[in-house]
């Protein structure tokens, strides 16, 4: 470091500037003391070719400007160049990320002491950028709130007059008991006025960041200690857990939402997003004053919440992390470097692992106190248990001890609002809702009402426990037909049933809505990886029973009433068709409730996924217990930890590398094999390039393994979930935490993106440079590497000529096959942290569109930048014609697919065209592709010039329904990126 | 018409062509000139050549191969026909398809092996095959041919037909193998059928009264479908006959073909011209007072 830099010159004066506010100016000044002292730490920066090197620090209250990397520093930014590091200054949060993604910027050390740094110059830049202070920002919000209005407003295709059109079904002779006609079409929204005020509420409401449940465990961490005990001695973490788990439950404030018949809400705002700091929850740090005001769904922070969360929770939650730990104790592997930049997987392990389906029906058949016995016969059972296994089975009671806590705080509170009620009855309901809170507190179930309040009460449990990503409903309809027929049998007369079965329609109601009081928490960048999706609860319907009967019954109508009158995003309502054993008239209900809803329920070949989960030894009444989770991945009820989101593979990065000689070419960073350069003639045969794309994709493969197993083990310290756990089969009898293999069944499953994209590639590669021999792949490497400049012959070519999937093409096909096979056979050689396998699926939340901003141009004549398609769907232009698409995709292999896959369609309705016809039209479409063997669909019903009014007049869509890749979002609330990929796939008029 | 049709279009996934989904077979050439024909590409029993300005990327690469110099002569067309001799060099060599073969010679056993594919979706939705064009009854002995193949497999078959054809020639060939025929009826008048439509309409009529009786009586179900055409057949005094005309053949269905405008890019594509130049799609309203004068029927 003997050259004097100007740069380095610049970075000092602008860091020792920092500084100097920081030490000088109270306003800024206060921000670094946290509840329990000063907050510690640094940064250092530097460039590549070190002509910058710097590092700020803060201890005691005092910030110091540093000319050289400091020892121990938390983390060093890494800047490609003099430019990056000013851009970092200049630029909004949004813009650094855009660079990091573009290896323009690297993060190495804890990324958490970063976002921390960018919130603290945040603080200084919007002074100086003439914004004022951040509170001024928080106080005013940029953007006006969205517009209060009465009742949610309606698209224009779903006016009332469709929905008084629904069809009418004599009742069949299926396990439809009581429903006279089970498509309900005498019941529409007006019918239930509290919904209505219900819907406005969910539509209308700005979502608000909630800090109770990260305040409560904070505060009692910060007394309890986290690593060790007050004594100094280290904290068994299921213990620790259950201890602050239930600190929280009893200090959770009790809430009742007016006019509602279900108690208790996640979170104490209206709509709120629950803080998890353990987890993603602190990415939020750098936006504490901006994200009321962000562009894309916006999310309110009081003064009240920024200050305890910066101040008290992120503070000690900053060294304290499920992915800092793992690059603390493995010292940032490669496997983690990959990751963390974000181009080639990206793992939802280091938010969450509960990815599952808790085991409702042991619940609602035993209660709380049911599976507290359970555990004691256990510790009775088991004498030889050793001290992990009883603190394990202890800490379970531990937690359902907080959860019987809630639940009777929520029965005092409802009987203290019952005294205030107004209305005799709103009185009597409260009056009733105390009596089911105190029953379910310890005792199982006997009505629906109760039944219902208990998963709820549970569900809120289970979300204080775990992050609120995909963890999932199950089998509703299964589950709750005894508690309905029970209770229409007490009925006497045609009235009294009538009457009871609008309340039902109205309870599930409820629920579904109730589900809505909670969103997940976000930051800014979140908006490309999971773009407008919510906590994404899978509820599923139908199929086949156990033991392989028709499980249509009066609940699954009923669900399906539900979700075709609220067109809500969440529950993400999955439907299970068995061809073999489903009735005609429950698939054309689905049909016809898309075509309501415009994009629910996503449909699935029951056979299909059971045949995909054949190579497993699962006992065949589990298989045929199966529920979607988060998006559409199947896990076997209440048995299994499936982890089945826990990553989000990029295939098409294997491709690009393969095409680079193992060079990544956005990362510009050569992590890959050397399998051979095209330029030197490396691959004589399309097979030579065919292994060198698979030896690519098998190390990337193993390496998303490997973190994804480090992550499995860092759940198992920093967060077992004991209460979950409890409701997990086989962890009791193993006295082991699902987070450490003690479920029946252990899994992790991957979704797979950009399928299509690849075979595409690959079979124009071998089309046009091996078997036509047209080009020299020297020449297609020079139009890809240029994005087509200067090749557009080429490039009308490709498009024009090139066979793809989709398209009816049997070596598309084959291809597509192939590929699957190459990278099921790639995961399933892995095993995961908790002993169990590894599953396959081919579907993308909104990853398509993120990943493919990240990638160039392909030989499929795929532009750079451009999305890929969404799951596996076809390109659109593949073929005019849906019927390939459709017949292509049923001809994969459900083998390859065992986590499932998301195959979208956008149908839409000539105008004119009856109610009936259109049902008839969707319905032979979805109908053939399962008789073909298609396991799952999903369908837009919806015109692109609906859309593209959408896009402009956002104002009139807000609950315009759609469907990414897996699950259900509001158009609105999407991307532009998004917004335009939706525009832009292939639109089927019918 | 001796010989084998040209096929100028297999279209699959036909919702609008008969009931269920179908694969629509297109027969090249009509014994019709309807002046605001639908599909210009089929009136012509030859094959054609077609230039879509749409898809072209202007590489320039046709004008090189072209050896009668037929090409970008025209500001319209593009293609200078009298010079073409059709040896379809620039089609076969461009690379986005704007230049185009118009009509193939397909066999029968060709046809079905396209057809065959979507049996499954004929299944579930109540679908089939319909013989369209241009007109397949021009080319009886081989639409009977490929209708006897269809039904071998158990596909239900329908045509669409102008209805100017020889009774019973296709009394023999074509009837028994059909299971349903959509019988398109444009004016009463004879003299404005020949106006507008090339030819007379006394045959067109006769056939369809004989084909309605057996239809009533348990024979081919038959749907009379009108082409709404502003100004020409919907007129007043036309559908006013046109109804009438079905009342006393005891008609009680009928289907009212919307106008669309879509043909008149079709028609430049393979270099005609028409008279007729309504270019929007009709009003609500306009539909709604054509409507009126089916009142009795049920109109699909």
């Amino acid at each position: 470091m003997n050259t004097i830099f100007p740069a380095n010159v610049s970075a000092h004066l602008l860091l020792q500037a920092m500084a100097a506010n920081y030490n000088l100016r109270y306003r800024y000044r206060k921000y670094l003391k946290s509840t329990n002292g000063w907050i510690d730490f640094s940064v250092g920066f530097r460039t590549r070719d070190d002509t910058i090197v710097q590092t700020i620090s803060f201890k005691d209250g005092r910030a110091r400007v540093t000319g050289r990397i400091i020892k121990n520093v938390d983390a060093v930014i890494v800047f490609e160049d003099d430019s990056a590091f000013m851009n970092m200054l200049s630029n909004s949060s949004e813009e650094v990320l855009t660079m990091m993604l573009k290896n323009r910027i690297r993060i190495k050390g804890n990324h958490l002491c970063v976002l921390l740094f960018y919130f603290l110059m945040s603080l200084l830049m919007n002074e100086f950028k003439g914004k004022g202070t951040g509170k001024e920002t928080a106080r005013n919000g940029n953007t006006p709130p969205r517009k209060k209005s009465a009742l949610p407003k309606h698209v224009p295709e779903r006016p009332s007059i469709r929905r008084k059109a629904t069809l009418t079904i004599e009742r069949t002779g299926e396990g439809v008991k009581y429903l006279d006609d089970p498509y309900l079409s005498q019941y529409c929204l007006e019918d239930f006025p509290r919904l209505g005020r219900f819907l406005s509420i969910h539509f209308d409401t700005m979502p608000e960041v909630c800090p109770e449940r990260a305040k409560l465990i904070t505060d009692w961490y910060l007394k309890n200690g986290f690593e060790k005990k007050r004594n100094g001695q280290p904290w068994i973490p299921e213990t620790r857990q259950a201890y602050a788990f239930k600190h929280l439950m009893e200090n959770k404030k009790p809430i009742i939402r007016e006019d509602d018949l279900i108690a208790g809400t996640t979170t104490t705002m209206p709509i709120g997003a629950v803080m998890y700091p353990d987890s993603q929850g602190m990415f939020i740090w750098p936006e504490l004053y901006t994200m009321s005001s962000r562009e894309m769904n916006p999310c309110r922070v009081s003064r009240r919440t920024a200050k305890v969360l910066h101040h008290h929770v992120f503070p000690f939650w900053m060294r304290r992390n499920i992915k800092l730990w793992v690059g603390e104790k493995y010292n940032n592997p490669l496997c983690e470097q990959i990751g963390d930049h974000l181009v080639v997987y990206i793992l939802s392990k280091s938010v969450a692992l509960s990815h599952t389906i808790a085991d409702f029906p042991t619940l609602l058949a035993l209660g709380t106190s049911g599976i507290r016995r359970k555990i004691s016969e256990e510790l009775l059972r088991d004498t030889a248990a050793d001290k992990q296994k009883r603190y394990t089975l202890e800490a379970m009671s531990i937690c359902l001890d907080g959860l019987e806590s809630y639940t009777r705080n929520l029965a005092g509170h409802a009987r203290k609002l019952a005294r205030k009620a107004v209305s005799t009855q709103r009185r009597g309901e409260l009056e009733r809702l105390a009596e089911i809170c105190d029953k379910v507190a310890v005792d199982p179930p006997d009505t629906l009402d109760e039944a219902i309040n208990l998963i709820w009460i549970a569900w809120v449990a289970l979300h204080m426990e775990n992050t609120n990503v995909g963890l999932s409903l199950g089998r509703m309809d299964q589950w709750l037909q005894p508690f309905f027929e029970s209770d229409i049998e007490k009925c006497t007369t045609q009235e009294q049933r009538e009457k009871y079965i609008k309340h039902a329609i109205r309870l599930v109601c409820c629920f579904f809505l109730r589900c809505t009081d909670h969103i997940p928490m976000s930051p800014d960048v979140g908006k490309h990886v999971v773009g407008g999706a919510p906590a994404n609860q899978a509820v599923t319907l139908g199929g086949v029973t156990p033991d392989g009967k028709d499980a249509v019954n009066d609940m699954t109508y009923i669900f399906l009433k539900a979700t075709e009158m609220l067109g809500i995003r969440d529950p993400n309502v999955n439907a299970r068709y068995s061809p073999e054993k489903n009735s005609d008239t429950y698939l054309k209900r689905l049909c016809e409730v898309n075509l309501i809803t415009t994009a629910s329920p996503s449909m699935h070949n029951d056979s299909a996924v059971i045949t995909s989960l054949e190579e497993f030894d699962y006992p065949i009444e589990d298989v045929r217990d199966w529920s979607s989770t988060g998006c559409v991945e199947p896990t076997l009820s209440g048995k299994h930890i499936g982890h089945t989101g826990c990553m989000m593979m990029n295939m098409v990065a294997a491709l690009e590398m393969a095409l680079n000689d193992g060079t990544h070419p956005l990362m510009k960073w050569d992590l890959g094999p050397k399998t051979g350069s095209i330029d030197n003639g490396a691959f004589p045969t399309f097979e030579d390039f065919f292994e060198a794309f698979k030896i690519q994709f098998e190390f990337l493969i193993a390496n998303a393994v490997q973190y994804n197993n480090y992550l499995g083990e860092s759940h198992s310290v920093m967060r077992p979930t004991p209460l979950l756990s409890a409701m997990i089969r086989d962890c009791i009898r193993n006295g082991k935490d699902l987070t450490k293999g003690g479920a029946r069944y252990n899994s992790s499953g991957i979704a797979c993106i950009g399928l299509i994209d690849v075979t595409d590639s690959l079979i124009a590669i071998k089309k046009f440079v091996y078997d036509d021999k047209l080009i020299t792949f020297a020449e297609l490497k020079d139009a890809v590497d240029s994005n087509f400049k200067k090749h557009s012959m080429l490039y009308a070519m490709i498009q024009n000529k090139s066979v793809r999937f989709g398209s009816g093409n049997a070596e598309a096909l084959e291809m597509a096959n192939r590929i699957t096979k190459v990278t099921h056979d790639a995961f399933a050689s892995h095993r995961n942290f908790r002993g169990g396998i590894y599953t396959t699926g081919f579907w993308s939340m909104s990853n398509h569109v993120a990943f493919g901003m990240l990638t160039g141009a392909l030989p499929s004549g795929r532009l750079a930048g451009a999305p890929f398609t969404p799951g596996l769907t076809p390109q659109s232009h593949a073929s005019n014609n849906l019927l390939d698409n459709i017949k292509d995709v049923a001809g994969l292999d459900p083998h390859n697919m065992n986590n499932n896959i998301a195959f979208n369609i956008k149908v839409f309705p000539a105008a004119g065209e009856s109610h009936e016809k259109s049902v008839d039209d969707i319905y032979s479409y979805v109908k053939t592709y399962f008789d073909l063997g298609g396991m799952q669909i999903q369908l837009n019903v919806i015109n692109t010039e609906t859309l593209r009014d959408a896009m402009a007049r956002p104002e009139n869509y807000q609950n315009l329904l759609v469907r990414i890749s897996g699950y259900n979002a509001y158009f609105t609330t999407l991307t532009k990126e998004l917004q335009l990929e939706l525009i832009h796939r292939a639109e089927f008029g019918i | 018409m001796a010989g084998d049709p040209l096929i100028f279009e297999i279209k699959r996934n036909s919702l609008d062509d008969g009931p269920g989904i179908r694969t629509v077979i297109f027969f090249k050439g009509c014994p019709l000139s309807c002046s605001w024909c639908q599909n210009p590409e089929g009136r012509c029993p030859r094959v054609e050549i077609s230039f879509d300005r749409k898809k072209c990327i202007d590489c320039k690469t046709c004008l090189n191969i072209c050896k009668n110099s037929a090409l970008d002569r025209h500001p319209l067309y593009f293609i200078e026909r009298e010079k073409c001799d059709l040896c379809f060099e620039c089609a076969d060599n461009c690379p986005t398809e704007a230049l185009a073969r118009v009509g193939r010679h397909i066999s029968v056993q060709e046809i079905m092996d396209a057809v065959v594919r979507d049996i499954p979706f004929f299944n579930t939705s109540g679908g089939g095959v319909t013989l369209s064009g241009g007109e397949a009854t021009l080319y009886m002995p081989f639409a009977s041919k490929l209708l006897q193949a269809l039904k071998q497999q158990d596909i239900s078959t329908l045509l669409e037909t102008c209805g100017h054809f020889d009774f019973q020639a296709f009394d023999e060939l074509i009837y028994p193998w059909l299971d349903q025929i959509y019988y398109d009826l444009k004016f009463f008048d004879s003299g404005f059928h020949r106006k507008y439509c090339g030819v007379p309409n006394d045959q067109i009529l006769e056939n369809f009264e004989k084909l309605y009786a057996r239809s009533l009586d348990g024979g081919v179900p038959i749907l009379p479908r009108i082409p709404l055409v502003p100004r020409l057949t919907a007129v007043k005094t036309n559908l006013r006959a046109l109804a009438a005309f079905l009342r006393k053949n005891k008609a009680r269905q009928v289907s009212l073909l919307e106008y669309n405008p879509l043909w008149q890019d079709k028609m430049i594509t393979v270099g005609m011209t028409s008279d007729y130049d309504k270019t929007d799609w009709m009003t609500k309203k306009e539909v709604k007072v054509c409507r009126s004068f089916f009142k009795k029927f049920d109109i699909i």
